[in-house]
Protein backbone atom coordinates (compact mmCIF):
# COMPACT_ATOMS: atom_id res chain seq x y z
CA UNK A 1 0.00 0.00 0.00
CA UNK A 2 1.48 3.34 -0.97
CA UNK A 3 2.23 5.80 1.85
CA UNK A 4 -0.37 8.23 0.53
CA UNK A 5 -3.22 5.70 0.55
CA UNK A 6 -2.07 4.56 3.99
CA UNK A 7 -2.18 8.17 5.31
CA UNK A 8 -5.59 8.66 3.70
CA UNK A 9 -7.06 5.56 5.34
CA UNK A 10 -5.39 6.33 8.67
CA UNK A 11 -6.88 9.84 8.60
CA UNK A 12 -10.37 8.39 7.99
CA UNK A 13 -10.02 5.87 10.82
CA UNK A 14 -8.63 8.38 13.30
CA UNK A 15 -11.32 10.99 12.52
CA UNK A 16 -13.97 8.31 12.81
CA UNK A 17 -12.87 6.53 15.98
CA UNK A 18 -10.04 8.22 17.85
CA UNK A 19 -11.19 11.81 17.41
CA UNK A 20 -14.93 11.13 17.05
CA UNK A 21 -16.75 14.37 16.32
CA UNK A 22 -19.59 13.77 18.80
CA UNK A 23 -18.00 11.70 21.55
CA UNK A 24 -14.50 13.20 21.67
CA UNK A 25 -14.89 16.71 20.31
CA UNK A 26 -18.53 17.22 21.46
CA UNK A 27 -19.79 18.79 18.25
CA UNK A 28 -23.28 18.23 16.82
CA UNK A 29 -24.75 17.28 20.22
CA UNK A 30 -28.10 18.91 19.43
CA UNK A 31 -28.97 16.65 16.51
CA UNK A 32 -27.21 13.74 18.24
CA UNK A 33 -29.68 13.91 21.17
CA UNK A 34 -32.70 15.18 19.25
CA UNK A 35 -32.81 12.78 16.29
CA UNK A 36 -31.62 9.56 17.90
CA UNK A 37 -34.80 8.11 19.32
CA UNK A 38 -35.25 5.79 16.31
CA UNK A 39 -32.52 3.98 14.35
CA UNK A 40 -34.03 4.78 10.95
CA UNK A 41 -34.26 8.53 11.56
CA UNK A 42 -30.78 8.55 13.13
CA UNK A 43 -29.30 6.86 10.07
CA UNK A 44 -31.10 9.28 7.72
CA UNK A 45 -29.79 12.25 9.69
CA UNK A 46 -26.27 10.79 9.63
CA UNK A 47 -26.38 10.35 5.86
CA UNK A 48 -27.63 13.91 5.38
CA UNK A 49 -24.80 15.24 7.59
CA UNK A 50 -22.27 13.20 5.61
CA UNK A 51 -23.58 14.61 2.33
CA UNK A 52 -23.27 18.20 3.52
CA UNK A 53 -19.94 17.75 5.36
CA UNK A 54 -18.13 16.24 2.39
CA UNK A 55 -19.40 18.86 -0.04
CA UNK A 56 -18.69 21.67 2.41
CA UNK A 57 -15.08 20.49 2.83
CA UNK A 58 -14.78 20.16 -0.96
CA UNK A 59 -15.84 23.77 -1.48
CA UNK A 60 -14.32 25.51 1.56
CA UNK A 61 -10.77 24.14 1.21
CA UNK A 62 -10.13 25.80 -2.19
CA UNK A 63 -11.87 28.98 -1.02
CA UNK A 64 -9.47 29.30 1.93
CA UNK A 65 -6.30 28.25 0.10
CA UNK A 66 -6.86 30.04 -3.20
CA UNK A 67 -8.91 33.09 -2.24
CA UNK A 68 -8.70 34.02 1.45
CA UNK A 69 -5.06 33.01 1.94
CA UNK A 70 -3.51 34.70 -1.12
CA UNK A 71 -5.60 37.85 -0.52
CA UNK A 72 -4.30 37.93 3.08
CA UNK A 73 -7.80 37.91 4.67
CA UNK A 74 -7.78 34.65 6.68
CA UNK A 75 -9.89 36.30 9.41
CA UNK A 76 -12.90 35.95 7.05
CA UNK A 77 -12.80 32.15 7.26
CA UNK A 78 -15.56 31.51 9.82
CA UNK A 79 -18.10 33.86 8.25
CA UNK A 80 -17.28 32.52 4.80
CA UNK A 81 -17.70 28.91 5.90
CA UNK A 82 -21.06 29.63 7.57
CA UNK A 83 -22.41 31.27 4.44
CA UNK A 84 -21.03 28.52 2.19
CA UNK A 85 -22.57 25.79 4.38
CA UNK A 86 -25.94 27.57 4.55
CA UNK A 87 -25.99 28.06 0.76
CA UNK A 88 -24.86 24.48 0.18
CA UNK A 89 -27.70 23.14 2.31
CA UNK A 90 -30.20 25.16 0.28
CA UNK A 91 -28.70 24.00 -3.04
CA UNK A 92 -28.55 20.34 -1.97
CA UNK A 93 -32.15 20.57 -0.73
CA UNK A 94 -33.16 22.12 -4.03
CA UNK A 95 -31.62 19.32 -6.10
CA UNK A 96 -33.10 16.63 -3.89
CA UNK A 97 -36.54 18.27 -4.06
CA UNK A 98 -36.37 18.54 -7.84
CA UNK A 99 -34.79 15.23 -8.82
CA UNK A 100 -35.28 12.67 -6.08
CA UNK A 101 -38.52 12.14 -4.22
CA UNK A 102 -37.26 9.03 -2.35
CA UNK A 103 -34.23 10.92 -1.04
CA UNK A 104 -36.42 13.87 -0.04
CA UNK A 105 -38.78 11.55 1.81
CA UNK A 106 -35.94 9.88 3.70
CA UNK A 107 -33.88 12.89 4.77
CA UNK A 108 -35.14 16.01 3.05
CA UNK A 109 -36.76 17.35 6.20
CA UNK A 110 -33.48 17.13 8.11
CA UNK A 111 -31.47 19.26 5.69
CA UNK A 112 -32.37 22.66 7.17
CA UNK A 113 -31.33 21.34 10.60
CA UNK A 114 -27.82 20.67 9.32
CA UNK A 115 -27.18 24.36 8.73
CA UNK A 116 -26.95 24.81 12.48
CA UNK A 117 -24.99 21.62 13.10
CA UNK A 118 -21.61 22.76 14.37
CA UNK A 119 -20.01 19.46 13.38
CA UNK A 120 -19.95 20.60 9.75
CA UNK A 121 -18.36 23.96 10.59
CA UNK A 122 -15.98 22.22 13.01
CA UNK A 123 -14.67 19.89 10.30
CA UNK A 124 -14.15 22.66 7.79
CA UNK A 125 -12.45 24.88 10.38
CA UNK A 126 -10.14 22.10 11.57
CA UNK A 127 -9.08 21.39 7.98
CA UNK A 128 -7.73 24.91 7.66
CA UNK A 129 -6.50 25.33 11.25
CA UNK A 130 -4.31 22.25 10.95
CA UNK A 131 -3.26 23.24 7.38
CA UNK A 132 -4.19 19.87 5.91
CA UNK A 133 -3.71 19.19 2.22
CA UNK A 134 -6.73 18.60 -0.01
CA UNK A 135 -6.58 14.80 0.21
CA UNK A 136 -6.28 14.72 3.99
CA UNK A 137 -9.02 17.36 4.32
CA UNK A 138 -11.38 15.11 2.36
CA UNK A 139 -10.28 12.12 4.47
CA UNK A 140 -11.01 14.16 7.61
CA UNK A 141 -14.46 15.11 6.28
CA UNK A 142 -15.32 11.53 5.29
CA UNK A 143 -13.99 10.08 8.56
CA UNK A 144 -15.76 12.68 10.69
CA UNK A 145 -19.10 12.11 9.04
CA UNK A 146 -18.71 8.31 9.27
CA UNK A 147 -17.92 8.82 12.96
CA UNK A 148 -21.08 10.90 13.34
CA UNK A 149 -23.16 8.15 11.69
CA UNK A 150 -21.53 5.52 13.91
CA UNK A 151 -22.14 7.50 17.11
CA UNK A 152 -25.73 8.47 16.34
CA UNK A 153 -26.79 4.99 15.15
CA UNK A 154 -25.22 3.22 18.15
CA UNK A 155 -26.84 5.80 20.44
CA UNK A 156 -30.21 5.25 18.70
CA UNK A 157 -29.89 1.47 19.20
CA UNK A 158 -29.36 1.99 22.93
CA UNK A 159 -32.16 4.55 23.20
CA UNK A 160 -34.63 2.21 21.52
CA UNK A 161 -33.87 -0.34 24.23
CA UNK A 162 -34.17 2.34 26.93
CA UNK A 163 -37.76 3.02 25.80
CA UNK A 164 -38.66 0.00 27.93
CA UNK A 165 -37.03 1.45 31.07
CA UNK A 166 -39.54 1.62 33.92
CA UNK A 167 -37.28 2.88 36.70
CA UNK A 168 -37.01 6.32 38.30
CA UNK A 169 -39.23 8.82 36.51
CA UNK A 170 -36.79 11.77 36.70
CA UNK A 171 -34.25 9.71 34.73
CA UNK A 172 -36.63 8.64 31.97
CA UNK A 173 -35.93 10.06 28.51
CA UNK A 174 -33.22 12.63 27.89
CA UNK A 175 -31.50 12.52 31.35
CA UNK A 176 -30.75 8.82 31.00
CA UNK A 177 -29.78 9.37 27.36
CA UNK A 178 -27.20 11.93 28.48
CA UNK A 179 -25.76 9.45 30.98
CA UNK A 180 -25.50 6.89 28.18
CA UNK A 181 -23.80 9.45 25.93
CA UNK A 182 -21.24 10.14 28.68
CA UNK A 183 -20.51 6.42 29.02
CA UNK A 184 -20.10 6.13 25.26
CA UNK A 185 -17.68 9.08 25.31
CA UNK A 186 -15.65 7.31 28.03
CA UNK A 187 -15.60 4.15 25.94
CA UNK A 188 -14.29 6.05 22.93
CA UNK A 189 -11.54 7.56 25.08
CA UNK A 190 -10.08 4.06 25.16
CA UNK A 191 -9.35 4.39 21.45
CA UNK A 192 -7.06 7.36 22.04
CA UNK A 193 -3.49 6.87 20.90
CA UNK A 194 -4.27 4.61 17.91
CA UNK A 195 -2.21 5.72 14.94
CA UNK A 196 0.02 7.97 17.04
CA UNK B 1 -1.72 45.23 -0.27
CA UNK B 2 -3.11 48.07 1.87
CA UNK B 3 -5.44 47.51 4.81
CA UNK B 4 -8.20 49.42 3.03
CA UNK B 5 -8.01 47.15 0.00
CA UNK B 6 -8.05 44.05 2.20
CA UNK B 7 -11.16 45.27 4.02
CA UNK B 8 -12.80 46.11 0.70
CA UNK B 9 -12.08 42.62 -0.64
CA UNK B 10 -13.39 41.06 2.58
CA UNK B 11 -16.64 43.03 2.34
CA UNK B 12 -16.94 42.15 -1.35
CA UNK B 13 -16.52 38.43 -0.68
CA UNK B 14 -19.00 38.57 2.21
CA UNK B 15 -21.57 40.43 0.11
CA UNK B 16 -21.25 38.01 -2.81
CA UNK B 17 -21.67 35.02 -0.49
CA UNK B 18 -24.74 36.65 1.06
CA UNK B 19 -26.22 37.19 -2.40
CA UNK B 20 -25.54 33.54 -3.29
CA UNK B 21 -27.23 32.45 -0.06
CA UNK B 22 -30.29 34.64 -0.63
CA UNK B 23 -30.66 33.44 -4.24
CA UNK B 24 -30.31 29.77 -3.23
CA UNK B 25 -32.81 30.27 -0.39
CA UNK B 26 -35.36 31.86 -2.74
CA UNK B 27 -34.87 29.08 -5.32
CA UNK B 28 -35.28 26.45 -2.60
CA UNK B 29 -38.54 28.00 -1.40
CA UNK B 30 -39.86 28.32 -4.95
CA UNK B 31 -39.08 24.69 -5.88
CA UNK B 32 -42.25 22.61 -5.55
CA UNK B 33 -42.25 19.51 -3.38
CA UNK B 34 -41.66 16.21 -5.23
CA UNK B 35 -44.65 14.03 -6.20
CA UNK B 36 -45.81 12.04 -3.23
CA UNK B 37 -44.41 14.46 -0.67
CA UNK B 38 -47.04 17.18 -0.87
CA UNK B 39 -49.00 15.94 2.10
CA UNK B 40 -46.13 14.81 4.29
CA UNK B 41 -47.15 14.97 7.90
CA UNK B 42 -44.75 15.15 10.84
CA UNK B 43 -44.16 11.69 12.15
CA UNK B 44 -44.34 11.04 15.86
CA UNK B 45 -41.62 8.44 15.41
CA UNK B 46 -39.07 10.74 13.80
CA UNK B 47 -39.82 14.05 15.45
CA UNK B 48 -40.93 13.23 19.01
CA UNK B 49 -37.82 14.60 20.73
CA UNK B 50 -37.07 17.47 18.38
CA UNK B 51 -37.46 20.98 19.84
CA UNK B 52 -36.55 22.81 16.64
CA UNK B 53 -39.27 25.46 16.57
CA UNK B 54 -38.13 26.86 13.21
CA UNK B 55 -39.01 23.60 11.40
CA UNK B 56 -42.37 23.69 9.60
CA UNK B 57 -42.99 20.06 10.61
CA UNK B 58 -42.28 20.59 14.29
CA UNK B 59 -44.95 18.77 16.26
CA UNK B 60 -43.57 19.84 19.63
CA UNK B 61 -44.29 23.49 18.73
CA UNK B 62 -47.78 22.50 17.48
CA UNK B 63 -48.55 20.72 20.76
CA UNK B 64 -47.27 23.68 22.80
CA UNK B 65 -49.43 26.04 20.72
CA UNK B 66 -52.55 23.91 21.31
CA UNK B 67 -51.82 23.75 25.06
CA UNK B 68 -51.46 27.54 25.20
CA UNK B 69 -54.72 28.00 23.28
CA UNK B 70 -56.55 25.70 25.72
CA UNK B 71 -55.24 27.79 28.65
Amino acid sequence: MTPYIYSFLLAIVSSMLVDNVVLSRFYGICSFIGVSNKIKSAFSMGVAVMFVTVFAALICWPIYNYILGPLNIPFMDTLTYILVIASLVQVVGLFIKKYSAPLYKSFGIYLPLITTNCAVLGVVQSNTDTALGFGLSMANAIGTSLGFILAIVVFACIRERLEQYNGNKPFKGVPLALVVAALMAMAFMGLGGIGA
Amino acid sequence: MTDGLRIFLAVLILTSLLVIFVVSFILYRKTPLPKGCEDMQPSEEKCANCKEEGCHLNIYAEKKKKENEKK
